[in-house]
């Protein structure tokens, strides 16, 4: 990912152009679909529900962008990794509740000319279910062990470096380093088999 | 240096490229490692969109395929959205690729359909290939059926198989249909887009590199994962039962876990019954379904057109013309795996000959049955009952037409209304045939099949054809007798008869329908009688009835003779018909031989005086042929001949008990009587335990039922009032019931006893 792109745009979207922040979110919502596919419990990982999720993260991101401060490439998609999570604990929590009502920030339209542009209408559902890339790579994502998946997830789709992830797993830089080779030797793997 | 230290040092190596956010590396060993990694970000990030094409502003990436991208894009003059679609950079300098893709875009904008995306615009040269296309707001097919009724997802399909009609019509194959190419918007209209495999059948050019199997594999067709072979409309329409079963069932029909098992299984293996998948998707729509997977072309829709009729009427509630032959291979594979543990059963004497036999037959009789239309004659409609009861008016029409003299219709006429009648019946009924509407197609051929002997007496009568009397005898014609009737010839009913007969043979070659082995039969069985007619037997009722029954049995020799012949020439369908009449005119032969024959009776007089020539020694003396004539059945092997010994068998009791329950009414003699009285119960219970070997539960019905007629006999006759036969039977009842509940321990005791 091109970050200074990212910074540009999020600059932008600063001084005020909205346009700038639907064309950043629309270069990580792919990214933030595979998180949250992840992320979600398997059985509750239904397209509907990853779509739910990632619209709702937007939104909520849209509401608090003044809270966002760019510190380094990647600190956009862990700030919208961050608020996904709590979407998905409070969709736990709700759940079974009428939990949305009044909570949605409605797009703009005639009645509501403050709201924020729908970025399109397409949904990323529709953007996984369209992607054959994408579907194959959840795919081969899935089939890796837990632990393989979690560090290929934080080193490209959060763009964490080995230091941080040894950090934030709480193990050492050299054995992080170990295990993501090991990842994506077995990932590799994965991918030839389906290929052939 | 160890194994171990090397696999970290690489590692650390890796680990570094990944923090720079290295996207390649000339490390020989890590290169490919980086690669895959790298691939994640291709994936999941989009690339760089261009700023404009075809002068419209590009706002995001929709989606993307094997081939390229499709962007959104605004057309700012007229502030509309549209899809852009643009081939990948990579491919962009294939000769080959760019000249499908623009294929592609050609056939798409030649085509103007409310369920196809429009083209709007081809990409200048100068600029990256690429076209403009409607944008449609929507899901893909199966995520926006989802929610739907069963109604609603069949009325989407039938937008959907009438849009791949239109493009059949405009020589176009598809042959890349999925979900995910066919887009429905809010309004529920659904939209085809993504030509990128389409074939122009105009052209014999295949865009395709020869042997490449191209499409989506789990949509694919048998006949496409053959690299072999040429592909028609049929292709498309094998698809569509795919994504119709996906949008019934929510489930792909066929799945492997590589592509090849996959390509087997399309190629090889049915389907599971979508309704075994939901049981409430409707049994017409799993039957279009299933009848669009058939592996073979020829068993599948010939056309979308088809396809799409079949889901108009169901949506109509009106019963659809798909029969998937799914069905009957299902039920045959299972019935003949029982059908062979059942024979291994037999084997180990796990069940006995009898139980054998009544399993095998039911098998047998359900296969038959799925063979013989049970699918069309599952339900009766509206529509279906109006059919026949037209077709049944016409009949009697025409019967009335026969028999009745109308002064107003005679001469030429009467024969052009007759056959005014037959020919339009068979046109409609032979056309309907080859469009493969079957059930009304059968409606019509029987109506055909009756009013053809109809049509020809008339014209015999109007041309006076045949007219010659029996043995030159007016009192030997049967409509001599019948007053107010035309006057036909016997000869004229014979010759009628005889006509009709090739008919109903050639519909049963041509529709295999056994309803036509029914009919040849009973044509057969009336052409017999007919015979008899001109062999002057009215006379012989006048003056000898038995005459008459005696020549019925030559009829049931050769009705018993053709039924054997056809099933030995493997027509089973066709025999099974002609059995029940050959045993018909044995009864009736039979049985009028015992009332009418005297010489009969008074031979059996003059053998065995006491019976003083009492019919009911004769119907006795039936029953014995009856058990005779079983005995013979049951040697032959083939379950339809030991059926006739069954009717046979089935007719012993009434004839042997009823006669003894009469006799005993007109005995000469107390001691007569009483001789009968008694054998009458116990002839009954001679019944009652002759049922065990034969598993006959008419023998035990029957049975009791005379046991009780002659113990009430006995009690009227021989012990009037007398309460020691009461009080004596209830204790021998009692005395029966407890030995036959503790049957087990008496028979122990008794081996016990024997072995001293």
């Amino acid at each position: 990912m091109d970050s200074t792109t990212t910074f540009t745009l999020l600059e932008q979207a600063r001084a005020g152009n909205q346009e700038a922040l639907s064309r950043a979110f629309g270069m990580y919502r792919r990214r933030l679909a595979v998180l949250v596919h992840f992320k979600l419990n398997p059985r509750a990982r239904r397209f509907s529900e990853v779509e739910d999720v990632v619209q709702e993260t937007l939104l909520r991101a849209f509401r608090d962008f003044d809270r966002f401060s760019y510190e380094s490439p990647g600190s956009f998609l862990r700030w919208l990794s961050a608020i996904a999570d709590h979407v998905i604990i409070d969709r736990i929590r709700y759940q079974g509740r009428a939990r949305r009502d009044g909570e949605q920030v409605p797009f703009r339209s005639a009645s509501n000319p403050m709201g924020p542009e729908p970025v399109d209408s397409q949904t990323p559902s529709r953007l996984l279910a369209q992607h054959e890339a994408v579907e194959r790579l959840l795919e081969q994502l899935s089939a890796l062990p837990d632990d393989y998946r979690q560090i290929i997830l934080m080193a490209k789709m959060e763009d964490l470096t080995t230091a941080e992830i040894a950090e934030r797993l709480g193990k050492t830089r050299e054995a992080v380093a170990l295990l993501l080779h090991r990842a994506v030797k077995r990932f590799r793997a994965l991918r030839e088999a389906a290929s052939a | 240096m160890t194994e171990d230290e090397r696999e970290q040092q690489l590692a650390e190596a890796f680990a570094g490229l990944v923090d720079q956010r290295a996207h390649h590396t000339t490390h020989p060993e890590l290169r490919e490692d980086l690669a895959a990694l790298a691939e994640i970000d291709r994936v999941v990030d989009p690339a760089a969109l261009p700023e404009r094409l075809s002068g419209h502003k590009i706002l995001l990436e929709v989606g993307a395929g094997g081939m390229g991208r499709v962007l959104l894009a605004v057309d700012d003059a007229l502030g509309r959205k549209v899809a852009i679609k643009t081939l990948a950079a990579s491919y962009a300098g294939d000769v080959m690729l760019r000249a499908r893709f623009m294929g592609e875009a050609r056939a798409m904008a030649r085509i103007s359909h409310p369920n196809i995306a429009r083209i709007y615009s081809l990409g200048p040269a100068d600029e990256p290939p690429h076209f403009v296309m409607e944008y449609i707001e929507g899901a893909p097919l199966t995520r926006a059926a989802v929610p739907l009724t069963f109604e609603q997802r069949a009325e989407l399909m039938r937008k959907v198989v009438l849009g791949v009609q239109f493009l059949h019509e405009q020589g176009i194959l598809h042959r890349d249909l999925k979900p995910a190419n066919i887009l429905v918007g809010t309004d529920l209209e659904p939209k085809l887009l993504d030509f990128g495999l389409a074939l122009d059948t105009g052209t014999t050019e295949r865009l395709s590199r020869a042997g490449e199997v191209v499409g989506t594999p789990e949509y694919l067709s048998p006949e496409q994962t053959l690299a072999a072979g040429k592909l028609d409309v049929r292709c498309d329409v094998f698809s569509l039962g795919t994504v119709l079963y996906e949008v019934l069932t929510g489930a792909l029909p066929f799945r492997g876990d590589d592509v090849n098992e996959l390509l087997r299984r399309i190629r090889e293996e049915d389907p599971a019954l979508p309704r075994r998948l939901d049981p409430a998707i409707p049994r017409d729509l799993q039957n279009i379904c299933l009848k669009a997977l058939e592996k073979d072309p020829a068993m599948r829709y010939a056309s979308a057109r088809e396809m799409a009729d079949d889901l108009r009427l169901f949506l109509a509630h009106e019963p659809v013309l798909a029969e998937p032959g799914a069905y009957t291979r299902l039920i045959s594979t299972k019935v003949s795996e029982h059908l062979r543990d059942l024979d291994s059963w037999r084997h180990d004497q796990i069940v006995s000959a009898e139980e054998h036999h009544g399993i095998r037959q039911r098998y047998e009789r359900l296969l038959e049955r799925e063979d013989a239309w049970i699918l069309a004659a599952r339900r009766l409609t509206l529509a279906q009952v109006s059919l026949y009861l037209g077709a049944w008016v016409l009949v009697v029409a025409a019967a009335l037409l026969m028999v009745f003299p109308y002064p107003a219709l005679q001469g030429a006429p009467a024969v052009m209304v007759a056959w005014a009648a037959v020919v339009p019946v068979a046109w409609i009924g032979i056309r309907t045939w080859r469009r493969g509407h079957y059930r009304v197609a059968i409606a019509y051929l029987l109506a055909f099949c009756l009013l053809t002997p109809v049509a020809a007496l008339v014209t015999f009568e109007e041309a006076r054809l045949f007219t010659a009397f029996t043995q030159g005898n007016l009192k030997l014609e049967l409509f001599h007798r019948v007053g107010f009737a035309k006057q036909f010839t016997n000869a004229q009913i014979w010759w009628s008869l005889l006509a009709g007969l090739p008919v109903c043979w050639w519909l049963r070659r041509l529709t295999r329908a056994p309803v036509f082995s029914l009919m040849n039969a009973f044509t057969a069985a009336l052409l017999c009688l007919a015979t008899l007619l001109r062999l002057g037997v009215l006379d012989c009722l006048d003056h000898d009835p038995s005459r008459f029954y005696r020549d019925l049995l030559p009829c049931a020799a050769l009705f018993m003779a053709a039924g054997f012949i056809f099933e030995r020439l493997k027509m089973p369908d066709d025999s099974r018909y002609f059995y029940p009449f050959g045993v018909a005119f044995t009864f009736a032969a039979l049985s009028g031989l015992a009332g009418y024959d005297e010489p009969w009776a008074n031979r059996l007089k003059a053998a065995f005086p006491w019976t003083r020539g009492q019919v009911e020694y004769l119907f006795i003396f039936n029953a014995t042929m009856y058990f005779l004539l079983d005995r013979i059945c049951d040697r032959f092997q083939s379950w339809q001949v030991r059926m006739v010994g069954k009717s046979f068998r089935f007719a012993i009791p009434g004839h042997v008990m009823m006669p003894l329950f009469i006799l005993s009414f007109n005995a000469e003699t107390p001691r007569e009587a009483h001789t009968l009285e008694w054998i009458l119960p116990a002839t009954a219970c001679l019944f009652v335990f002759a049922s065990i070997p034969r598993q006959m539960k008419n023998f035990l019905v029957s049975g009791l039922v005379f046991l009780a007629a002659g113990v009430y006999h006995v009690q009227q006759d021989i012990y009037p009032n007398r309460a020691f036969w009461p009080t004596g039977l209830l204790a021998g009842g009692l005395v029966l019931m407890i030995a036959a509940s503790n049957y087990a321990l008496i028979r122990a005791t008794l081996r016990k006893l024997r072995r001293r």
